[in-house]
C-alpha cells in the first residue's frame, strides 16, 4: 500500500503542476491598445469596430484589415489572417486574439471573436413587423 | 396559461412522488409505494401532455407565445419546424425534462424489480423536480403581452414569428440535440445509483443494476458529441470537428467521468475495491452536466467565447447556481454521514494486474476531465484569482491532454493483455511481444512515411498502433468463444482507431487560402482548383462552384454563402470532397472584386539586406532601414516614429542614387510615404521584417509603380474572385469509423451487463441484496464465475 500512495501522490502532484504550469502558460490576457502596445506576448484586443474607416479583404495576402477602437477611444489598425468572421457587420464588440507588430504599426490578429447583440433582446415593437 | 398550469401541476406531483418514495424508503409503507409510484406517473404524464401542446402550438404556429414567436416561423419545414421545440433555452430545458421523464419510467420498472425502487427514484424524482422548477422560472409557454407587459395588448397575435437562426436549419438540428439531451437525461441515472447506495447502506451490490445504465449514458452521449463534432465539421465550417469550445466541452466532460466510471465499476466487480471512487465517480457524471449547464447557460462565460451566450437574467442564474449546490449538497452530505460505514476493502492486486490498469486509466480520464473543465471554467478562474476575465487559449487543451492520450492509448492495450489480481511475470514476454513489435514495426514505418520528428506524435501513435493491435488479438479469441463479452475490445479497437485518425487529420492537415478569380484554374494541395461561378439555390441562399481535379478525376464542390437577414451577416458552409484516404475541405470566404485599379498594378518584391533585383530596366538594391537610434526611442515611448527604408536604385547603368520611402507610425497609424525616382518609379514601403539579431536577415517587401503606365491602363471589368480555405485532413474517417467502433463496443457491453443483472436478480432473488455489503470475497468470485469471465490471455489457459 505505501509505496502505491507516494507514486500516486507524485504522479498527482506532477499533473498539477504541469496543468497549472500549461494553464499560465496559454492564459490569454484581454487587453486595451496601449496595453497591446507595450507586450511582445500575444493578447486579447477589445473594442469596437470604427465602422467609418478602411475595412477590406486582401486577397493577395489573404486577411482582413480594419480600425479597432478601445475604450479609451484609442484606435488601431488590426490584420486578420483570413476573413471577417460570420456576424461581423453586426458586432457591438469585438476581440482580437494576436499581437501588437510594432514594426508594421498594427496589431495582427489570428483570430476576431465577434459579440452580437442578443437575439433575446427583442422588443415589444418588433411583433408588429409584420402586420 | 394551460401550459404553465400543466409545468405547475408536473413539478407538484414530482414533489409528492419524492416524499411519498422517501416515505417508504423509511417506514416501507407499501401505500406510500403505491402512491409515489402513480405521483411519478402523473408527473410524467404531464410533461407528455404539456410538450405534445408544445408541440401542437408550434405547428399550428401560435406566435402569441413569446417562445414560439421568437424561434418558429410559417416558412419553416415541418422537421425544423419540430425542432424549434427545443431551439431556445426554455424548450431545450424542455426536452430534458421530457427525456428525463420517459427514462424514469423505464428506470422505476427496472429498479422495482432489483429493489432499489424507493431510494432510486426519490432522487431521480429531485433530478426531475429541479428541471421542472427550471420550466417555472423559464416558461416556454409565455405569452407575449406577458413578456413586455403593458406594451403589447393582451391578446394580440403576431402574424408571423422571427424564424429560426439558420446556422441551425440543416437536418442535424433535427437529431442532434435530442440525442445529446437524452444522453445528458440518462447521466441523471448513475447519480440516483450512487446516492441511493448511500441511503440503503449497500456499498458493493449498486454497481450491477447501475452499470448498464452507466454504459447506456456514456453510449447515447457519446454518440451526441459525435454528431455535434459531424455537424461543426461538415455544415458549421468551423475547420474541424472539434474546437475545445465550452459548449463542446461541456458534454465531454460528464462523458470522461461515465467512461472512467465503467472502468473502476469493473474493478470493484472484480476485488470489491474502489467503493468511494465509484460513489463519488458516479455522482460526478451528473453533477458535472449541471456545471456545465450552469457554464453554458447561465451568461457567465460572457464574451470568452465564439458562442455568443445570452444573459438570461439574474434569476435563472441563481436558480442554476442553487440546482447545482443542491445535486452536490445531497451528494457530499451523504458520504461525510456514511463516512465511517462504509467498507475498506484493500486493493488485493499487484501493479501488473488488469485493476491497476483500469484504475490508471479512469485516473487518467478523470485528470483529462479536470484539466477540461479547468480550461472551460478559466474565465471564473482568472476572475477570483486575478480579478480581471481571461480565457486559455486552444494550445493549452492540447498540451495537457495530448500527454494524457498517449498514456491512455498505452493503458488501453496493456490492460487488455494483463491477468486479473495478478500476472504472472513468465508468460508476460510471450503476449506482450506480438503487440509491441507491430507497435514498433507500425510507428517506425509511419515515421518515415510521415516524416515524423515530434516525439510526442511518435509516442501517441505507438501507443495507438499497440492498442490496436494488444485489442484485435484479445478481441478475436473473445469473438471466437463468446462475442458477447468482446464489448470492451470493440471500444478499444474503436478508440486506438479513432487516436490514429487524430494523428492524421489534425497534425497532418495542410491549409491554404487560396484567391479563385472566376475560370482562372489555381494549383493548390496538389490539386487544380477553377472557381466556375455561383448560382442561387433558394431564397437566400448561393452556391460557388468550384471545379477539383486531380490526376484525370474531377469533383465539384459548392460551398455555400449567404447573406442571412436573421443574423445580419454573413453565413458560410463548406462543402467537402471525402475520400478514401482524405478529405479535401473548401470553406468560402469571401466574394471579392478585382481590384484594377492603379495601386493593385503595383509589383511587390521582396529584398533581403544587400539583395539587389532587376526590375523593368532598374537594378534596385536595398541598402538597409533607416531607424536613427532616436526614433527607436521615440518607438518605445510610444511617440511618433519614422523608419525608412534605403533603396540604391540605376537606370541602364547609369550612376545609382540613393532613395528612401518611409513608414510613419503616429498614435497607432501608419501611413506611407513613397519615394519617387525620376519621377517616373515610385516605391512604397509593403511590409518589413527587420531582424534585430541578424541584421543581415532583415528583409523589406516593396512595392513597386510604373506611374506612366499605371495612368494609360483603362479601368477593366473586375471578374470574381472568389476567396477560399482550402484544407486536406488526412485519415479524418479514421476519426469517423473510430467513433463508431466505440459506441458498437458500448452498446455490446450494454447489452450483456444488462443480461447479466437480470440473471443474477432473477436466479438469486432478493438474495444478495439482504447480504451485507462486506460479503467475503469468495462468494463474490463466485458470482462472478457464474457470469463467466473468460476473456483473459496473460496466463496460459489450458486450451489454447
Amino acid at each position: 500500500m505505501k509505496p502505491k500512495v507516494i507514486i500516486g501522490a507524485i504522479i498527482v502532484i506532477a499533473f498539477i503542476i504541469f496543468g497549472s504550469y500549461s494553464f499560465l502558460e496559454s492564459n490569454v490576457e484581454y487587453t486595451d491598445v496601449s496595453g497591446a502596445m507595450r507586450t511582445h506576448k500575444k493578447v486579447q484586443l477589445k473594442g469596437e469596430w470604427v465602422k467609418e474607416r478602411e475595412s477590406a479583404f486582401d486577397p493577395k495576402s489573404s486577411t482582413f484589415t480594419f480600425y479597432l477602437k478601445d475604450e479609451s477611444g484609442t484606435q488601431c489598425k488590426v490584420v486578420l489572417d483570413g476573413a471577417a468572421p460570420n456576424n461581423f457587420e453586426l458586432a457591438t464588440s469585438v476581440v482580437a486574439k494576436g499581437r501588437y507588430v510594432p514594426e508594421e504599426g498594427y496589431f495582427r490578429a489570428t483570430e476576431v471573436l465577434t459579440k452580437c447583440p442578443s437575439k433575446y433582446e427583442a422588443q415589444a415593437d418588433e411583433l408588429k413587423k409584420n402586420t | 396559461m394551460l401550459g404553465g398550469l400543466l409545468v405547475k401541476f408536473a413539478f407538484v406531483a414530482c414533489l409528492a412522488a419524492l416524499f411519498a418514495f422517501l416515505e417508504n424508503h423509511r417506514s416501507g409503507n407499501e401505500k406510500a409505494l403505491r402512491a409515489a409510484r402513480i405521483f411519478f406517473l402523473s408527473s410524467v404524464g404531464t410533461i407528455v401532455l404539456f410538450s405534445a401542446y408544445q408541440l401542437y402550438n408550434i405547428l399550428t404556429h401560435q406566435f402569441q407565445y413569446t417562445y414560439i414567436w421568437s424561434y418558429s416561423s410559417r416558412s419553416l419545414s415541418t422537421p425544423l419546424l419540430i425542432s424549434t421545440f427545443y431551439a431556445g433555452q426554455e424548450g431545450s430545458f424542455m426536452l430534458w425534462t421530457l427525456f428525463t421523464a420517459l427514462i424514469g419510467v423505464f428506470l422505476m420498472r427496472d429498479t422495482a424489480r432489483k429493489g432499489y425502487e424507493p431510494q432510486v427514484m426519490t432522487i431521480y424524482s429531485t433530478i426531475q423536480a429541479a428541471l421542472l422548477l427550471m420550466l417555472i422560472f423559464k416558461n416556454p409557454f409565455l405569452y407575449v403581452w406577458e413578456t413586455w407587459e403593458g406594451q403589447v395588448q393582451a391578446g394580440f397575435v403576431p402574424v408571423d414569428g422571427r424564424g429560426l437562426n439558420p446556422l441551425l436549419q440543416n437536418y442535424w438540428m433535427v437529431i442532434h440535440p435530442q440525442v445529446l439531451f437524452s444522453g445528458f437525461a440518462a447521466m441523471g441515472v448513475p447519480y440516483s445509483y450512487a446516492v441511493a447506495a448511500l441511503m440503503k447502506r449497500d456499498y458493493a451490490n449498486w454497481i450491477r443494476p447501475a452499470t448498464p445504465w452507466i454504459v447506456y449514458g456514456a453510449t447515447v452521449l457519446g454518440c451526441g458529441i459525435m454528431m455535434g463534432g459531424f455537424w461543426a465539421y461538415e455544415t458549421l465550417g468551423w475547420g474541424g470537428y472539434w474546437g475545445w469550445d465550452p459548449v463542446e466541452n461541456s458534454s465531454l466532460v460528464p462523458w470522461l467521468f461515465s467512461v472512467g466510471t465503467i472502468h473502476t465499476i469493473l474493478t470493484q466487480r472484480k476485488s470489491g475495491a474502489f467503493v468511494r471512487t465509484n460513489l463519488v465517480l458516479a455522482m460526478l457524471c451528473f453533477i458535472t452536466v449541471l456545471y456545465s449547464t450552469f457554464l453554458t447557460r447561465s451568461g457567465i462565460l460572457g464574451e470568452t467565447s465564439v458562442h455568443s451566450f445570452v444573459d438570461p437574467g439574474m434569476m435563472v442564474y441563481w436558480l442554476l447556481i442553487g440546482v447545482l449546490a443542491l445535486f452536490i449538497g445531497i451528494g457530499l452530505a451523504f458520504l461525510i454521514l456514511r463516512r465511517n460505514e462504509m467498507p475498506k476493502i484493500p486493493p488485493t492486486h499487484t501493479f501488473l494486474s488488469r485493476e491497476f490498469a483500469l484504475f490508471l486509466g479512469s485516473a487518467a480520464l478523470v485528470f483529462a476531465a479536470l484539466f477540461i473543465t479547468v480550461g472551460t471554467s478559466s474565465p471564473i478562474i482568472t476572475q477570483i484569482l486575478q480579478g480581471k476575465t481571461t480565457a486559455v487559449d486552444i494550445s493549452y487543451y492540447v498540451t495537457t491532454i495530448f500527454p494524457i492520450g498517449i498514456v491512455i492509448a498505452i493503458l488501453a492495450g496493456v490492460g487488455q493483455l494483463l491477468w486479473w489480481t495478478r500476472t504472472e511475470k513468465r508468460g508476460l514476454t510471450r503476449v506482450f511481444a506480438v503487440p509491441v513489435a507491430i507497435a514498433v514495426a507500425g510507428t517506425i514505418a509511419l515515421a518515415f512515411a510521415a516524416r515524423i520528428t515530434d516525439v510526442r506524435v511518435a509516442l501517441f501513435v505507438f501507443g495507438s498502433i499497440f492498442a490496436l493491435a494488444a485489442n484485435l488479438v484479445v478481441g478475436w479469441r473473445i469473438v471466437k468463444g463468446n462475442p458477447k463479452y468482446a464489448g470492451g475490445s470493440i471500444a478499444h479497437v474503436g478508440l486506438a482507431i479513432m487516436f490514429i485518425g487524430f494523428v492524421g487529420s489534425a497534425k497532418y492537415d495542410e491549409k491554404q487560402t487560396l484567391s479563385l478569380t472566376q475560370d482562372m484554374p489555381v494549383d493548390a494541395l496538389g490539386y487544380r482548383l477553377t472557381y466556375t461561378g455561383y448560382r442561387p439555390i433558394d431564397e437566400e441562399k448561393y452556391a460557388f462552384e468550384v471545379q477539383v481535379e486531380r490526376e484525370g478525376k474531377r469533383y465539384t464542390v459548392a460551398p455555400i454563402m449567404y447573406y442571412s437577414k436573421y443574423n445580419e451577416g454573413l453565413m458560410r458552409n463548406p462543402d467537402i470532397v471525402n475520400l478514401i484516404t482524405k478529405d479535401l475541405y473548401v470553406a468560402p470566404l469571401s466574394l471579392e472584386q478585382e481590384d484594377a485599379t492603379a495601386k493593385s498594378s503595383a509589383q511587390r518584391f521582396r529584398l533581403k539586406k544587400g539583395e539587389t533585383t532587376k526590375i523593368g530596366d532598374l537594378n534596385v538594391t536595398f541598402v538597409d532601414f533607416d531607424f536613427p537610434v532616436i526614433e527607436k526611442a521615440a518607438m518605445l515611448e510610444g511617440k511618433d516614429v519614422q523608419i525608412g527604408a534605403t533603396l540604391l536604385v540605376s537606370n541602364y547603368g547609369k550612376r545609382p542614387k540613393e532613395i528612401a520611402p518611409r513608414r510613419k507610425i503616429s498614435r497607432g497609424e501608419v501611413s506611407e510615404v513613397p519615394a519617387i525616382f525620376e519621377k517616373r518609379h515610385e516605391f512604397t514601403i509593403a511590409s518589413m521584417q527587420p531582424d534585430r539579431e541578424n541584421k543581415g536577415r532583415s528583409e523589406v517587401e516593396i512595392a513597386y509603380t510604373d506611374l506612366v503606365v499605371a495612368a494609360q491602363t483603362p479601368n477593366a471589368p473586375n471578374p470574381d474572385v472568389l476567396v477560399v480555405e482550402a484544407s486536406l485532413k488526412p485519415y479524418i474517417n479514421l476519426v469517423w469509423s473510430g467513433v463508431i467502433v466505440i459506441l458498437v463496443g458500448f452498446l455490446v457491453t450494454m447489452v450483456r451487463r444488462s443480461q447479466e443483472a437480470r440473471l443474477k436478480m432473477t436466479s438469486e432473488a432478493f438474495d444478495s441484496l439482504k447480504v451485507d455489503s462486506l460479503t467475503p470475497l469468495t462468494k463474490r468470485e463466485s458470482h462472478e464465475s457464474f457470469a463467466g469471465e473468460s476473456r483473459h490471455l496473460a496466463t496460459p489457459t489450458p486450451n489454447s
